[in-house]
């Protein structure tokens, strides 16, 4: 090719022109990439430091005995993890996380979808009903939690108030050691339940209408076209939902302490939840290396709840072939 | 040294001067400023803000009023307050006291400031204070809980020792003549106090014990049963060790005592409402809090006929205990205004801001050497605490860093336990609830290389 180029008069500079040119696509090429970098490097530089680096310490902390005052930090290898598999606050504070993250992400999944089909149809209510669902999630928890304290209290909650208005007796929703967990539940999928819906709303609205349509014109009933064709598009958002929903719920911890402040709360250990234990051992009882090792199992286990969803859910293309 | 004291003529002429100030007026000021400047200390001093941090949010108006004071009498010193709630402002002082970024001054209870000195985070007290510390001011008591290793670090700002707040018109109106003066006396007269519904429903507590929630307050509040009953969280060996002291009788009969109030005699609920608030709006007869809770009676029900009563003894005759809990302030080791702060300090702690103290907040001055008649003839239930009755029996708080874990996890326990239908009437599963309980603190004492049995 170059070699005919050179052949002719015109063809001459061609060779020159088309490198140069090349050479500049290619730089230009190179430096947008090089531009974005540059760009990005401050903000990259804030992640690394807020997030990145507190995370590196937080795991090699878990292989430390620290009380945060002392300037002594003793190396203690796996001890923290050892002691952690064996300490029953622990384990009470897995056991109800994991029961409190089941309950809220099967929930509010299972309450959210129907609500978004349902709201995804056109009407003229549809977008009062999202904004009434999606206001708990803009909403500040704190101030919810103190307002669920009140819903929930037993003797003037309005919940309480509502049961007696059917004739039901009065629960003591945050006070019985057998029901706190379950009120928090309650809470949690009330706080979630909004954004899981806008979420499977924008998923519902991006199938095309042709599929519905023609599965519609086969005589395809309602359920069907839900179950064959809108569920099975809707699984990248399922599988999102699920995970956000997951890492959410495991996390839980702002309602968790707020329930259980003062006399008229929660008992502590019916609703001991991972990220109060840690906050536990870490700031008042000052177990920094100890609360570390919690906080390195916690993320694993979250990281192998992740991948297990994404398995699950994941579009397999051999079967959809 | 006139020009570094207050009410000198420095601020008077200045603030005479109006927001005008004239050529010579300010030549005069600016050669007033320069003098000032040579004097060297004067300048230091007009330069001083001192920060201090509180744990209690019920101080700031105090420390603001007497900062301002301090200010006054102190031209170019200011004195900041930051406060949050107990908690949190421990934390805060944990993380900023070993980076240096902690406050010149701060109040804190002894489990802190014990992990503070330990770690060289604390300095012992200049002559000055050390001086007031051992004067007499303080009990004895006082001073052996601010000393460490023979020096004394801090002064004691206040206590905390509660005693039994009981309303006398409910137990005029269930016909009992005063407060009880034993626990036994006290469940009798808590069952002719209590009040149901027609549903059978509690609306009235006949004594509001601490049954829910979560923290080491569960544990102390067991403690005002344990104590007097004859037990103790934890025992110190002779030979400085420690080890638990409930996994015995005293520890059963107190456990029982919470149970029997809860599911046999129905005295308490967790359902109703607890604690001071329960007090203040006559939901209860009976509550064992400290004094800040006369504040909040002037407060929200001034109206409400109650007394102030040691809590009772476990029997007739036996000892009436309480716990007596000090909170203390410190100057930060790493304060670049160390002399000033430990002048305001002292400031701080005379008699007479000690009796301010407690007129603003309703917490009790631990300074001893003060006039309390002001306070006891405008609030007469504040006798009990400032001035105690001499046959009562103090128990303290061990000033060790896992003591708040210890009762932490104590409470974990305890609400569970109270509720438990299991353990009513059964002593055998009593006694093994707090085996269980007794060998975990023994464990967080080993963990904390402080365990001993000799």
């Amino acid at each position: 090719m170059a070699s005919g180029a050179e052949a002719t008069p015109l063809a001459v500079g061609v060779p020159a022109d088309g490198m140069a040119l090349r050479l500049r696509r290619r730089l230009r090429r190179a430096r947008i990439p090089l531009f974005c970098y540059v760009a990005l490097l401050p903000v990259l530089a804030l992640f690394l430091y807020v997030r990145i680096i507190p995370i590196g310490f937080g795991f090699l902390l878990s292989f430390y005995k620290w009380n945060l005052i002392s300037p002594r930090k003793p190396f203690v290898g796996f001890d923290n993890y050892v002691t952690l598999m064996s300490d029953e606050n622990f384990l009470l504070a897995l056991k109800n996380t994991t029961i409190y993250s089941f309950s809220t992400v099967a929930l509010s999944t299972v309450l959210a979808l129907p609500l978004a089909v349902f709201l995804s149809r056109p009407g003229r209510l549809s977008a009062f009903y999202q904004t009434v669902y999606f206001l708990p999630v803009i909403t500040p928890l704190v101030p919810m939690s103190i307002a669920w304290k009140w819903i929930y209290d037993y003797n003037y909650g309005i919940l309480n108030y509502g049961l007696s208005l059917v004739g039901l007796p009065a629960v003591p929703w945050l006070t019985d050691p057998d029901i706190a967990l379950w009120a928090l539940v309650i809470m949690g999928v009330w706080k979630v339940i909004g954004y899981n819906l806008v979420l499977f709303l924008v998923g519902i609205r991006n199938i095309p209408h042709e599929y519905l349509e023609a599965a519609a014109l086969d005589g395809a009933s309602d359920w069907q076209r839900f179950w064959r064709i809108t569920l099975p598009l809707l699984k990248p958002i399922l599988l999102y939902v699920l995970v956000t929903a997951t890492i959410n719920a495991y996390n839980v911890f702002t309602q968790v302490y707020v329930m259980t402040l003062g006399s008229q709360s929660a008992p502590g250990q019916a609703v001991r939840m991972l990220v109060l234990d840690i906050y536990t051992n870490g700031f008042q009882f000052f177990r920094m290396g100890y609360a570390s090792a919690e906080a390195v199992t916690l993320t694993l286990i979250v990281l192998g709840l992740t991948v297990v969803q994404f398995g699950l859910v994941r579009n397999d293309p051999a079967k959809e072939a | 040294m006139d020009t570094t004291k207050p009410n000198g003529a420095t601020s008077g002429d200045a603030n005479s001067t109006g927001p005008w100030v004239g050529r010579r007026s300010a030549l005069k000021l600016a050669a007033g400023a320069a003098a000032a400047g040579l004097a060297g200390h004067s300048a230091n001093a007009a330069d001083v803000t001192l920060s201090v941090w509180t744990g209690y949010p019920e101080l700031v108006p105090w420390y603001q009023a007497v900062g301002d004071a301090y200010a006054r009498a102190n031209p170019g010193t200011k004195v900041t307050v930051f406060s949050t709630t107990l908690r949190e402002h421990e934390q805060k002082l944990a993380a900023a006291m070993p980076t240096g970024t902690g406050p010149d001054l701060f109040d804190v209870g002894q489990i802190l400031s014990i992990s503070f000195i330990e770690a060289g985070l604390l300095k012992p007290n200049p002559p000055e204070v050390d001086k007031q510390l051992r004067s007499g001011a303080y009990k004895d008591v006082s001073v052996d809980q601010f000393t460490t290793d023979g020096k004394t670090y801090g002064l004691p700002l206040l206590f905390s020792t509660p005693a039994m707040f009981w309303n006398k018109a409910m137990f005029r109106e269930a016909g009992i003549a005063g407060p009880p003066d034993t626990y036994g006396e006290m469940m009798d007269d808590a069952k002719k106090l209590v009040k149901f519904d027609s549903t059978g429903k509690m609306i009235r507590s006949g004594m509001s014990l601490r049954l829910s929630g979560q923290g080491s307050g569960i544990a102390e509040k067991f403690r005002f049963v344990l104590e007097p009953a004859g037990g103790s969280l934890i025992v110190r060996t002779p030979s400085g060790k420690y080890h638990q002291g409930y996994d015995n009788e005293a520890g059963r009969a107190a456990l029982k005592y919470y149970i029997d109030a809860v599911q046999v005699h129905h005295v308490d609920d967790p359902k109703v409402q607890h604690d001071a608030d329960a007090f203040v709006a006559g939901n209860t007869a009976m509550l064992f809090r400290e004094a800040w809770v006369i504040g909040e009676i002037q407060q929200k029900n001034p109206a409400l006929e109650y007394g102030v009563y040691p809590i009772p003894a476990w029997t007739a005759g036996g000892p009436k205990k309480t716990l007596l809990q000090h909170d203390g302030l410190y100057v930060s080791g790493r304060s670049r205004n160390m002399p000033a702060a430990y002048d305001f300090m002292r400031f701080l702690t005379n008699p007479e801001n000690s009796v301010l103290l407690t007129m603003k907040s309703g917490w009790v001055a631990a300074r001893q050497d003060v006039d309390w008649s002001p306070l006891l003839k405008q609030t007469p239930q504040y006798e009990g605490f400032v001035t105690p009755p001499k046959d009562i029996q103090f128990y303290l708080e061990p000033v060790l860093s896992p003591w708040n874990e210890i009762e932490s996890r104590l409470a974990d326990q305890l609400p569970g336990a109270y509720v438990d239908p299991t353990l009513k009437d059964n002593p055998q599963k009593v006694a093994d609830a707090v085996h269980k309980w007794a060998m975990q603190t023994d464990q967080i004492l080993k963990d904390a290389d402080l365990y001993g049995t000799r």
